[in-house]
């Protein structure tokens, strides 16, 4: 009897060709197949524009997914309901790079660098606020869906800004020039609220910095990882404590009080796009551009799960705050989930029970509880007797055995007689 | 028994047993071969029409559709020897709509650039080393993908003594073997994809990629039906070489800070589990 417990965590995946994934991960190892995969879009509908560039949360409650399409939609979708709602971004240039909920409001950027937001109600975009952050733009997230947003890209520092406010709080500084007086070159490729004042920041260009907006403009702390292309960043299980991807397939935990690089998980052999973490579990979620979905335990750095999903990732999001069932296979599941209840139901109702049965499936406490050694000694004495059968039902038994044994035999010998004469030696 | 007798006894009687046996196919790594869970032909069928999905809406679909006729740049690394030079031009031959250029000390970003300028569809970069050809980068334009290959036994005509002036003008027909696993198909298709789609029959000229074990070996043919029709026979025309995978990437060429499909370096120890484990 296995007394670790089977939690379920509910995986939603994103990809570049457009479709988009529920995965149901068991930490139960066995139950893991591919019928805990569920597409959520119709893949044969799928067009060339349709790859989702960004995923994201819409809600506290973790019921409402954000998507933003490479064709310039962003389509709200809904655990229980499905897709609900889509709006066309006709606003500046180029790929939408992020898309948040920010005050019950829609929050987009695009990656010219032109930002907007928008009430939702609407079902088109109405009287929307537009922010021009001036430069290109590569990642915008949005401080627990308030109405603080931080933005980065290319060439591009970090900036924090306020919905409502011309110009942004805070915008970071470069680090001073570096010993040959040559300026250090900037791409903010994705940035992660540590606190609403505190914001860790990774690169491609190979830096993950914490910056804080209450101190200084300059980074608070700067760590450098040459020739590592930066690629994504999430918060770690302990305060400055993040996880940062890479562009050649390395994932490691950073952490800024002893900053360097902690621990590495490995695995992937393409690029890591999205990390996400599962707080209740200690898990690490990752999706990867070499098509797999990768779940490592984060003490023992070991990957525990590792699945194939076709298509190349492009986001991973963990849902810990609530849990939705497949579609598919839904009546199955009740099924299964019923029987599992009643069993627990034994199992709770008096454990005493349980104990017994396992006593008297084993051997070793049966001839503890045998009173008088002598019984045990007779029936053991008595045991060659009976095998030379006295009783009638035995012998028929026997004699079947027999006579199938004699059988086999004379097929054998029958056989070897056959290849023999084939043999040019016997002939001989 | 001395062995040598046992096996003429084994022969004699595989003799007797005659043709009713069936011939025993031997073990080889890859008839062992690990199963690759991205093999699209053991796949179910929902799975095959993503992937088939996937390849319908990549960045070398358009090719596939027709609708453009590639056009290639082959170059080198600075300064090329003789031996490099030859195969580049050999390999210009042997790609119908293609050119060879010196690098002239470009950097390949800015031979990116100019070549989607000049609508070039797919350039390659012939690195050397030791006067030996040694390395074969090969990027799709305008939009990835960048594969990175490591070239070795490089035979060029000179050296298999054959005249490249036998390679003719005629579009060449292009196979591609084993290619199995999603990696593998999409090298299979990047390399398919410097040809052009409509083969000329009329020159009889053949183009294999070969994939075994990992390594794609190339072979440049000529045939001709036998009279009776039944068989080709074969003759080669040069050059050869074989091809290993190093790296795959999404995107154009950008080694420091792009975003790798598939990589090797650094982490061998953790994909080469098993004499048995292939990725093409």
């Amino acid at each position: 009897m296995l007394l670790t417990e089977d939690k379920e965590i509910d995986l939603f995946v994103a990809s570049r060709i457009g479709s988009f994934k529920h995965v149901k991960y068991h930490t139960n190892a066995s139950k893991n197949s591919k019928k805990c995969i569920e597409n959520l879009v119709d893949i044969k509908s799928l067009k060339k524009d349709d790859s989702i560039l960004h995923m994201d949360w819409g809600d506290d409650k973790q019921t409402e997914i954000l998507l933003a399409r490479k064709n310039r939609q962003i389509e709200s979708y809904n655990t229980e309901k499905g897709l609900t709602k889509s709006y066309t971004a006709t606003f500046g240039e180029g790929n939408i790079i992020g898309v948040a909920r920010c005050d019950s409001r829609i929050i987009a950027g695009v990656a010219s660098g032109v930002v907007q937001i928008w009430s939702e109600s609407d079902r088109a975009i109405e009287n929307p606020d537009v922010i021009e952050t001036k430069g290109k733009l590569d990642c915008l997230r949005v401080w627990q869906h308030s109405n603080v947003f931080a933005t980065g890209g290319e060439e591009n520092e970090l900036k924090v800004w306020k919905v409502g406010e011309p110009s942004p709080t805070f915008i970071a500084k470069n680090l001073p020039h570096d010993w040959l007086q040559l300026r250090r070159p900037v791409w903010v490729s994705d940035l992660t609220f540590l606190e609403e004042n505190l914001l860790a920041v990774c690169s491609r260009h190979g830096y993950i910095r914490l910056y804080d907006t209450r101190v200084q403009r300059r980074p608070v702390s700067s760590i450098d990882t040459p020739g590592l292309a930066a690629t994504c960043i999430t918060n770690g299980f302990e305060e400055r404590q993040v996880f940062v991807g890479f562009g050649r397939g390395q994932l490691h935990q950073v952490d800024f009080r002893k900053s360097r690089l902690d621990k590495g998980y490995k695995g992937a052999a393409g690029a890591i796009t999205s990390v996400a973490l599962c707080e209740r579990d200690r898990l690490v979620v990752s999706a990867s551009l070499d098509r797999h979905l990768r779940v490592h335990e984060r003490e023992s750095k070991n990957c525990i799960y590792k699945q194939y999903l076709t298509s190349k990732l492009t986001g991973v999001l963990v849902q810990t705050a609530t849990s939705t069932p497949l579609k598919k296979a839904e009546s199955e599941i009740k099924v299964e989930e019923e029987e599992e209840v009643t069993v627990k139901v034994d199992e709770t109702d008096d454990l005493d029970e349980i104990f017994d049965s396992m006593e008297t499936i084993s051997e070793r406490p049966r001839k503890k509880l045998n009173p008088d050694p002598l019984a045990t000694g007779e029936a053991k004495k008595l045991r060659p007797s009976l095998e030379g059968s006295t009783v009638d039902t035995d012998e028929d038994a026997i004699l079947k055995l027999l006579k199938s044994t004699e059988k086999t035999r004379k097929k054998r010998e029958k056989l070897k007689r056959a290849k023999k004469e084939k043999s040019l030696f016997f002939n001989a | 028994m001395a062995r040598g007798k046992d096996k003429k006894k084994r022969k004699l009687e595989k003799k007797q047993e005659g043709d009713d046996v069936p011939k025993k196919i031997p073990h080889t790594l890859e008839s062992l071969r690990e199963k690759d869970e991205t093999t699209l032909a053991t796949a179910e069928a929902d799975e095959q029409e993503e992937a088939q999905k996937d390849m319908e809406l990549d960045e070398l679909s358009s090719y596939f559709e027709n609708s453009y006729e590639p056009k290639v740049l082959i170059t080198y690394s600075d300064n090329p020897h003789t031996k490099t030079r030859i195969f580049g031009r050999e390999l210009t031959r042997i790609i119908p709509n293609s050119i060879s250029r010196y690098r002239q000390r470009s950097s390949v970003k800015r031979i990116v650039q100019s070549s989607i300028r000049e609508q070039v569809t797919d350039v390659i970069i012939i690195n050397e080393n030791q006067k030996q050809p040694n390395g074969f980068l090969l990027i799709h334009l305008p939009n990835g993908p960048t594969a990175h290959f490591r070239l070795s036994s490089c035979k060029i005509t000179p050296e298999l003594r054959k005249d490249f002036k036998e390679i003719t003008n005629h579009r060449p027909e292009v196979i591609l073997n084993n290619f199995s696993t999603r990696l593998g198909l999409t090298v299979g298709r990047m390399l398919g994809a410097l040809f052009h789609y409509e083969p000329q029959f009329r020159g009889r000229r053949a183009v294999t990629f070969h994939n075994q074990r990992d390594y794609i070996f190339f072979r440049h043919h000529r045939y001709e039906f036998t009279s009776d029709g039944k068989r080709a026979k074969l003759r080669e025309l040069g050059p050869r070489f074989t091809l290993k995978l190093i790296s795959l990437q999404q995107g154009t060429f950008d080694s420091k800070r792009g975003d790798y499909e598939w990589i090797i370096a650094g982490r061998r120890h953790q994909l080469e589990t098993s004499r048995r484990r292939f990725f093409l």
